[in-house]
């Protein structure tokens, strides 16, 4: 069989990207003197990264097209396949160009992943942020506010980028009108899903996460007129919300698959990171305070940050109702704990309000979708003739 | 155990030290079984960097459901308790402590041997382990109990901030706000004192035996005996009868070291072990090293509650930074696991080690995720000889045996072998 | 001295029982490659007494026997245990004395050994639980292409375009495989990409201990020519193979075997 006709049996097999290191030296040529900071998709720091003058950029693992051959000597079989393709894309040399990168509580992998990597590759800026996972205490906010701080002095320590008041409260305002595109495109989404496939959602918002927010304004608004002005006839589709794949992403076939089968994917957890904050983050006042208020009264539900005051089912349920959806489908990371665990309290929640559900596990270097294809077209048919 | 019967040769495990301990453990899971009955007010806690003092002084039962869990599978009952979970829909690639404990709770509460209590309060001290965070949300969710997070920030360098300290003693505060009113009883700093005071002598007794582990032959196995010590230091901290079973080892211990006496018949090998035991199969794995005359001289684990050796004592005189403190950088969990490494490094360097074993437990990845690069910070760039073998410390289903013994013994044929080459002998 | 000194290793593994005799030059007398089966002890003795014959020597004239692998404590008769690892750095080095690292690939595990001048261990690694990539997983790929073990080997050299596989997982390669055959992917393809995916798994073993010239392959899958030369494009290095690879730890056993006899007949 030629390439050619590989590639038009396969079409979804993947999405040509540069890698991640490649994707900073090109902006970085354009942006001579220009950093770039990479981080895990779920909460990152990019108000405060961009106001120091560089490029955050979501740090997604290696995809299917980078083979294992270092880290898997480092961490074992049973940890998720983001953290070893990450650390395997230093050991292959694939991140150059990225200048640092800042790690997160998150979970115990992303944790320990952090020093070792900080070991492996010790002239590379490592940080470890601290994001308060007590949602009540009266010291909270504070707290937060005075880990942004310091990472902002970690940034002018290392880079000579200090991070001003009035730079951040200027950041604030261009991801705050980058999250308004980005929650413009889903209400779109929910209003006629068939004029914005998953897939081209998927990859444009995986380019938001490795571009500058004032070109992301640009392609955003460019997807978003285009999109609108389609006339595509809606199918007969069940409605669903995605949830599970918060850090690492699907493969975009997996998505592809899902909408084949007969699903159109109305919300998801997919980049929650550049999307955040559910709402615009005060511009007034004192700038890292404001972000750590957001974070923690304004943030979206998540399997990263602990919500005392709300049960976790409750912030899927309210996405369901929002984006009129018919049913949830899980996508867990194979060995991703906090997906894992999740899982269960929201299962339970939506047994509670008879949401149906089905649970798809994947692994970034999937090939083959095919037992996941009849997993959900029979999910679908049990839901379409009922 | 009489001086007379743990001076014989071949010395059980067995001595007054584990004994004892089994006393007071029992005494605890006594008063745990009674307290619906009493009408006690309880509050689960984990066993990291734990702030039992604050239960104590507030007169709330502290509940420990990682013992509990570990109990379950050293009486061979965890597997059902993990299924139950994973029939609610919890993953195989799941933690199982947490599993077995959220099984327990789901078949309505008994434990391994006595019933075990819904926590009236459920206080997850979130010290560097994230699925302590999970584990909490879905005990309290299970047993309708109300969740304090205590969110202690992870130690990102040597020392904690400024930052970090004020907002833990803001938490702590605000803890015992919830505790008193949980408890009906008003906190009096000065009990609190005095139970820091039994604290800090407890941790002190616990160093000394620790220490005593340098001398050849180690008077005791500091992973596989230290576990009878870890009951009183972490879950009976600040009590009188801790501080004085601690008293009880160190005069037992200097004793069988004075005598040339360790927990085998004969000590080849000086190890430091990394990782949680295997619990469902505690003496089968001892023995595979016992077989080979190897003794743990220092061990990881037992410091997950405290890093005691190298001096840090909770202090009566500054009750709630002390405990801070302690939290924040005095214990294994809370580190970094390159943070682990230099301990580990200090322990096979200062306690005389001859080799490194890491048992790699699946279910908990704080331990594990990344001992591969460990393995290869000690091999290569250490040469300190390392052994990697992986179970579980609460899953009887990864556990095989004969893999097992394959590496232990392949390991310890080369080590021997080794010994003999350095030693000048011959093949 | 007046008898002749002989020894024997017996390699009990998981699927099959392996024994060697040597003589004092350590050439290989004898040997015999049988089924493990459900009795185990039985297998062992089977196998000795086979490779006795196969000697031409009778039981008693063996000095010593040394058992090895799994079942190295079912050899009842035998009068020390050593493990498959230090036997196969021994059995290695023996044929190829400049050996520094051994890749022994069985039916359920993988191993990477570091070597010493002496043919001693130094280090050694092997596979994790969840990540096979070893014998068996090549039996479930043979079946399901409807091929035997033997065959699989020559036919995914002719791969042009090996396919990737999902995981290297047994319980999964074998819908994997078939997804890919409705795909329309050459079986030689497919193939191709079972071996690929075992050798980078493999190659992350060696890792672990380092690479050094020179690299033995043994174990029953050093038989196979297409996971011999997937392991040399990876390693970027040439393979000592020989055809004895199959009986590398017998062969060490029975060495220690050897050592030991002789050291027991200079005493008496």
């Amino acid at each position: 069989m030629t390439t050619e006709t590989a590639a038009l049996l396969e079409p979804r097999r993947e999405v040509g990207v540069l890698s991640l290191g490649d994707a900073a030296l090109r902006w970085k040529a354009e942006h001579p003197g220009g950093r770039a900071i990479a981080c895990y998709p779920v909460y990152a720091p990019t108000e405060v990264i961009h106001a120091a003058g560089m490029l955050p950029m979501a740090l997604l693992g290696g995809g299917t097209t980078v083979e294992l051959t270092h880290a898997d000597a480092r961490f074992q079989s049973f940890v998720c396949s983001i953290a070893k393709s990450s650390l395997e894309l230093g050991f292959q040399d694939l991140v150059r160009g990225v200048d640092g990168f800042v790690f997160s509580n998150i979970c115990d992998v992303a944790r320990n992943l952090s020093s070792v990597w900080a070991r492996n590759f010790s002239d590379t800026f490592v940080e470890y942020l601290h994001l308060p996972q007590n949602s009540t205490s009266s010291e909270s906010s504070q707290y937060l506010a005075s880990e942004l701080r310091r990472l902002a002095s970690r940034f002018a320590e290392a880079f000579g980028a200090p991070v001003t008041d009035d730079a951040l409260r200027r950041s604030i305002a261009t991801w705050n009108a980058v999250r308004a595109r980005i929650r413009a495109l889903y209400a779109l989404r929910i209003d006629s899903p068939e004029k914005l496939p998953i897939t081209e959602f998927f990859v444009a918002l995986r380019a938001a996460t490795r571009t500058a927010p004032e070109e992301s304004l640009l392609r955003l608004d460019a997807l978003l007129d285009t999109a609108s002005r389609r006339t595509e006839r809606p199918r007969d589709r069940i409605r669903v919300v995605i949830e599970g794949a918060f850090c690492e992403q699907p493969p975009p076939g997996l998505l592809e698959i899902l909408e084949e089968s007969g699903c159109y994917v109305v919300e998801d957890d997919l980049f929650l990171g550049w999307r955040w904050f559910t709402d615009d983050v005060s511009t007034d006042g004192d700038p890292f305070e404001r972000l750590a208020v957001a974070y923690l009264d304004r943030g979206v539900a998540s399997s990263t940050r602990h919500e005392g005051r709300q049960h976790r089912s409750l912030g899927v349920i309210e996405k369901v109702r929002r984006a009129r959806a018919d049913a949830v489908v899980f996508l867990l990371p194979k060995f991703c704990e906090p997906a894992l665990f999740d899982y269960v309290l929201i299962k339970q929640g939506l047994e509670r309000e008879h949401v149906p559900q089905l649970v798809v596990e994947f692994e970034e270097k999937m090939w083959t979708f095919e037992r996941t294809r009849n997993e959900i077209e029979t999910f679908v048919e049990s839901m379409l003739f009922d | 155990m009489t001086a007379e019967s743990t001076g014989t040769k071949d010395r059980k495990y067995e001595g007054g030290v584990h004994e004892k301990s089994r006393e007071l453990m029992s005494a605890w899971m006594g008063e745990v079984g009674r307290a619906e009955a009493e009408h006690r007010a309880t509050a689960a806690l984990m066993i990291s960097g734990n702030c039992v003092e604050l239960l104590r002084a507030c007169h709330v039962l502290p509940l420990f459901p990682e013992v509990t869990a570990l109990q379950a599978a050293i009486r061979h009952k965890s597997l059902p308790l993990i299924q139950r979970a994973e029939q609610a829909g919890y993953s195989s690639d799941n933690c199982a402590y947490v599993k077995a404990d959220i099984g327990l709770y789901l078949d309505g509460g008994m434990g391994p041997g006595k019933p075990i209590p819904f926590p009236t309060v459920t206080v997850c001290n979130y010290v560097g382990c994230n699925v302590y965070v999970k584990w909490f949300e879905h005990l309290a969710d299970v047993s309708g109990s109300k969740l304090f997070m205590l969110d202690v920030p992870f130690l990102r360098t040597t020392e904690p901030s400024e930052a970090d300290v004020r907002y833990v003693v803001k938490q702590i505060e605000e803890l015992i706000a919830l505790l008193e009113c949980v408890s009906g009883h008003k906190m009096d700093i000065d009990e609190l004192r005095e139970i820091l005071a039994h604290s800090a002598r407890a941790e002190d007794g616990y160093a000394r035996c620790k220490h005593l582990c340098k001398r050849t032959p180690a008077p005791f196995d500091a992973y596989f005996d230290a576990i009878n010590m870890m009951g009183p230091i972490n879950v009976l901290r600040g009590t009188r009868e801790a501080a004085e079973f601690f008293d009880d080892a160190v005069r037992e211990f200097e004793d069988l070291a004075t005598r040339g006496v360790g927990p085998l018949p004969e000590e080849r090998f000086r190890t430091v072990v990394e990782g949680p035991p295997p619990y469902p199969y505690y003496k089968s794995f001892r023995n595979l090293f016992a077989k080979w005359g190897a003794v743990a001289v220092q061990s990881t684990y037992s410091t997950v509650g405290g890093i005691w050796e190298w001096g840090f004592r909770h202090d009566p005189r500054r009750p709630l930074e002390s405990i801070a403190e302690q939290m924040l950088r005095e214990n294994l969990t809370n580190r970094s696991i390159v943070a682990r490494y230099q301990q580990i490094k200090r322990y096979v360097e200062e306690w005389n080690a001859d080799a490194l074993v890491i048992h790699s437990v699946k279910s908990c990845r704080l331990f594990s995720a990344g001992q591969g690069d460990m393995r290869e910070y000690f091999t290569k760039e250490l040469g300190v000889p390392t052994l990697l073998v992986e179970s579980d410390l609460e899953d009887p289903r990864y556990y095989s045996e004969a893999q097992l013994k394959n590496r232990i013994d392949a390991f310890f044929e080369s080590l021997e072998h080794k010994k003999l080459v350095a030693s000048g002998g011959h093949r | 001295m007046n008898a002749i000194v002989y020894g024997a290793g017996v390699d009990v593994g998981s699927t099959q029982s392996k024994a060697v005799i040597v003589d004092e030059s350590l050439r290989i007398l004898g040997r015999s490659l049988i089924p493990t089966g459900a009795n185990v002890v039985k297998a062992a003795d089977e196998a000795f007494r086979e490779a006795c014959e196969n000697a031409g020597i009778a039981r008693e004239a063996v000095g010593c026997v040394v058992g090895t692998g799994y079942g190295r404590f079912k050899v009842t008769f035998g009068d020390a245990q050593i493990t498959e690892i230090t036997c196969h750095a021994r059995g290695a080095h023996s044929l190829y004395p400049a050996t520094r690292t051994v890749i022994d690939m069985g039916g359920q595990d993988t191993k990477a050994i570091k070597v010493g001048a002496d043919g001693s261990v130094l280090d050694f690694s092997m596979n994790d639980k969840c990540a096979a990539g070893t014998g068996r997983f090549l039996s479930a790929a043979a079946d399901v292409t409807g091929m035997t073990l033997d065959e699989i080997g020559p036919v995914a050299l002719h791969a042009k375009d090996p396919v990737r596989l999902t995981s290297v997982c047994t319980v999964f390669v074998e819908s994997d495989i078939l997804s890919y055959m409705a795909q329309k992917k050459t079986v030689e393809d497919v193939l191709g990409g079972v071996h690929k995916a075992i050798a980078s798994r493999t190659m992350a073993l060696v890792r672990r201990v380092g690479v050094e010239d020179e690299v033995t392959f043994t174990g029953g899958v050093s038989r196979n020519i297409a996971m011999v030369r997937a392991l040399e494009e990876v390693l970027g290095t040439r393979l000592n193979v020989s055809p004895e690879g199959h009986f590398m730890g017998a062969l060490g056993a029975a060495i220690f075997a050897l050592e030991r006899a002789r050291v027991a007949a200079a005493r008496s």
